[in-house]
């Protein structure tokens, strides 16, 4: 929490940021761009939709700047090694697209200057570090109050990977949708601790279906499996990070896409000017990272109609899902009344919204 | 139709040409699938074969990988010559880096230079009452140590899910699955300058060196070999077999928890979800690699720890995939382990015959 607040003071440093950067960045040699994956880059999932986010800096730079994608990473030790790696053979732009990568992809910000790093759902900020996480809880309400119109059960169900902020408030903005749209709406969730997994993920969406949800989000899952595993047991299903309807034609809720390519783009650039500042970087649908794609037919077109106005009061600003009264599943105050809450604190939740039926592991 | 006879006697010239011919042919045939993928070869095998060994960074990330491979191999390969088959390891080096992570988990504010060594320490316990079940089991009742030790592995994995996502998660991280950072004092040493190696690297190698004077020079050693060649013979000179097999797994489970206690208490500094990209199963590699002798077990750990960094070379700078990173190294072990047969064993033509 303090952490995250100590990006303010990094504005102190933007002077300092901006001279280091500029005498790393030479005209005469193209810039090394490395991302780092979690998974195997495959057709859909996160990994997919980060290295679609560095094709219009191929499109812009073409020769000017090289790409080294690395997939399957194991977080940890291996990941530090093969990131100094990276930077060693002359790569001065760093995407650690994990949480996991953040302690050594720091170390590497820390020690060289020159070096620009972008790390994924992370909360540490430095002159020449920023992390950067999608407002999926912008789409995710808006998905909220589809999933609730097209249940019958009144009980929704979310495969989740980790209880981190990130997809806590992605349940939670699902769970203020769908109760937009029926108050008595129930959402079980169950934690699969795991990015790439999908018998697990399969799995748990078997278990969420066999308690009566009829529709499940699958959230941050880097596979098809639970929206495969829904389409076969007739449920609907959505997810995030790029569509997978080629997976699920007949009961594809919707996809809460993300597309990198506007923040990777501009960070590049930045960087080559030498005017990269680190920042806390949370991008949402103003900001074109967020995009809801692929609705299902099937939603009633009353609902569809509000959705669509919900869908243009966030992009404009005039509406956030986070808006208060929210009561925490606890029975506490979340958000008091008439308030709006502050993206600081969207993007540290650690608290369920009454409604979530599944308490958070502790 | 064709046969394998076994040698009577191994060609001493054959038994040093075959691991070069192996990693020749291993080369050679990767060589064509890299020109298939559009690959420069030429860079290819600068970055996997050559760049871990020729640049100083390289090479020391190599020794920092040789580290627990060695540890654990040198500890299985004692059971494996007294046929008692532990290839729970993973299980015992998560074991062994749970005990030790026990210390700067519960005194974060600890300062000293006992912690590091105390954690060690732990982390030998650990590892140990991890195989004390499957121990206990062989000996009461006969359970096979095969399938104990694997599935205690599988236990392991869950017992640190639930600690990290329980009791001992950070506090400050997010929710995220790891402990805390830990302490100063709670890091090994660093033995090479400018590197990850730390100290735990001498540890390793005087591990081997106790490996060696216990299996090839102690009566002890000399015992463990007879029972595993010949338990008959072994029993009707009086050595105890449940002795054997307690001593096997515990100390393969020792060593194994060393040097998950090492891998904490060195490059991760923390306790996580990935505290082991399968050392414990590669040690297995490792320790048949190296012929179960001590010395031998000395190069191939080294041998396998470079082959691991060289593929991540490879992927990093030559634009590997992963998946021929592992075609890579899979097939190097499997020429190996076909040339080893060679050097044992010869083709035989025979007529006719069916079975």
């Amino acid at each position: 929490m303090i952490a995250r607040r100590t990006f303010l003071q990094t504005t102190a440093f933007a002077a300092i940021a901006a001279a280091i950067s500029a005498r790393g960045a030479n005209a005469a040699d193209p810039l090394g761009i490395a991302l780092i994956l979690p998974s195997p880059l495959g057709d859909v999932g996160w990994s997919h939709t980060l290295a679609a986010g560095l094709d219009p800096i191929k499109a812009a730079y073409g020769d000017a700047v090289t790409f080294t994608i690395l997939e399957n990473i194991a977080e940890g030790p291996d990941a530090d090694r093969i990131m100094n790696k990276v930077v060693a053979d002359g790569n001065k732009f760093l995407i650690a697209g994990s949480f996991g990568y953040q302690n050594g992809a720091m170390q590497i910000a820390k020690r060289d200057p020159s070096v620009t790093v972008l790390h994924a759902s992370g909360f540490m900020v430095a002159p020449n570090f920023s992390p950067f996480a999608a407002k999926y809880f912008q789409g995710t309400y808006l998905l909220g109050m589809a999933a609730a119109s097209l249940s019958k059960t009144g009980k929704l169900g979310s495969v989740s990977a980790f209880a981190i902020p990130e997809l806590i408030t992605s349940v939670n903005a699902f769970t203020l949708g769908a109760q937009a749209v029926n108050p008595d709406v129930e959402v079980s969730v169950v934690w699969v601790n795991t990015w790439f997994d999908p018998a697990k993920e399969q799995e748990a969406a078997k278990a969420l279906i066999a308690q009566g949800c009829d529709v499940i989000f699958s959230n941050a899952q880097d596979t098809p499996s639970v929206i495969a595993a829904c389409e076969e047991a007739g449920v609907y299903a959505f997810n995030l990070n790029s569509s997978m309807k080629a997976y699920a034609p007949n009961k594809y809720l919707g996809c809460v896409a993300t597309d990198w390519s506007p923040f990777f783009k501009a960070s590049v650039d930045a960087h080559l000017a030498g005017s990269f500042v680190g920042a806390n970087a949370f991008l949402g649908v103003s900001d074109k990272v967020v995009e809801v794609v692929d609705w299902s037919a099937d939603i009633p077109a009353d609902i569809m109609t509000k959705i669509t106005e919900a869908e243009a009061k966030i992009a404009d600003g005039s509406f956030s899902p986070f808006t208060g009264p929210i009561t925490k599943a606890d029975g506490s105050e979340g958000v008091a009344a008439g308030v709006v809450l502050a993206d600081a604190d969207i993007i540290a939740m650690d608290w369920h919204v009454k409604g979530v039926a599944t308490p958070l592991p502790q | 139709m064709i046969r394998l006879v076994r040698r009577e006697r191994a060609s001493r010239k054959l038994a040093v040409a075959a691991p070069l011919l192996a990693l020749f042919a291993a080369i050679l045939s990767n060589l064509i699938l890299f020109v298939a993928m559009g690959k420069d070869p030429a860079a290819v095998f600068y970055a996997l074969l050559l760049e871990p060994f020729l640049t100083w960074s390289g090479f020391s990330e190599v020794l920092l990988k040789t580290g627990p491979l060695l540890l654990i191999a040198q500890g299985l390969a004692i059971g494996f010559r007294a046929k008692v088959f532990n290839i729970g390891a993973e299980g015992q080096f998560i074991l062994g880096a749970i005990f030790a992570s026990a210390i700067p988990v519960y005194f974060l504010q600890a300062t000293g230079g006992w912690i590091w060594p105390a954690m060690l320490v732990m982390g030998g316990v650990g590892g140990a009452l991890w195989a004390v079940v499957p121990a206990f089991w062989r000996v009461r009742l006969n359970a096979n140590e095969i399938l104990v030790t694997l599935m205690m592995s599988l236990i392991a994995v869950q017992l640190l899910n639930y600690l990290l996502l329980g009791p001992w998660k950070d506090p400050m991280g997010f929710n995220f699955p790891q402990s805390v950072m830990f302490q100063y004092d709670a890091m090994i040493p660093i033995l090479l300058p400018g590197t990850r190696v730390n100290v735990s690297l001498l540890l390793a190698l005087v591990a081997a060196f106790i490996a060696w004077i216990y299996m090839q020079r102690s009566f002890g050693g000399y015992q463990l070999l007879v029972g595993g060649l010949a338990p008959e013979a072994a029993t009707y000179a009086g050595f105890s077999q449940s002795r054997a097999i307690w001593l096997s797994l515990l100390i393969g489970g020792f060593a194994a928890g060393l040097a998950g206690a090492a891998e904490v208490a060195g490059p991760i500094g923390q306790l996580q979800r990935s505290i082991s990209t399968g050392y414990g199963y590669a040690a297995i590699i490792v320790a048949y690699l190296g012929g179960l002798h001590p010395v031998g077990i000395v190069a191939s750990s080294l041998l396998m720890a470079a082959l691991y960094i060289g593929g991540d070379n490879a992927m990093v700078s030559a634009d590997l995939p992963v998946a021929a990173v592992r075609v890579f190294q899979g097939s190097l072990l499997v020429c190996y382990l076909a040339a080893i047969t060679f050097v044992r064993y010869r083709l035989v033509r025979t007529k006719g015959a069916t079975s």
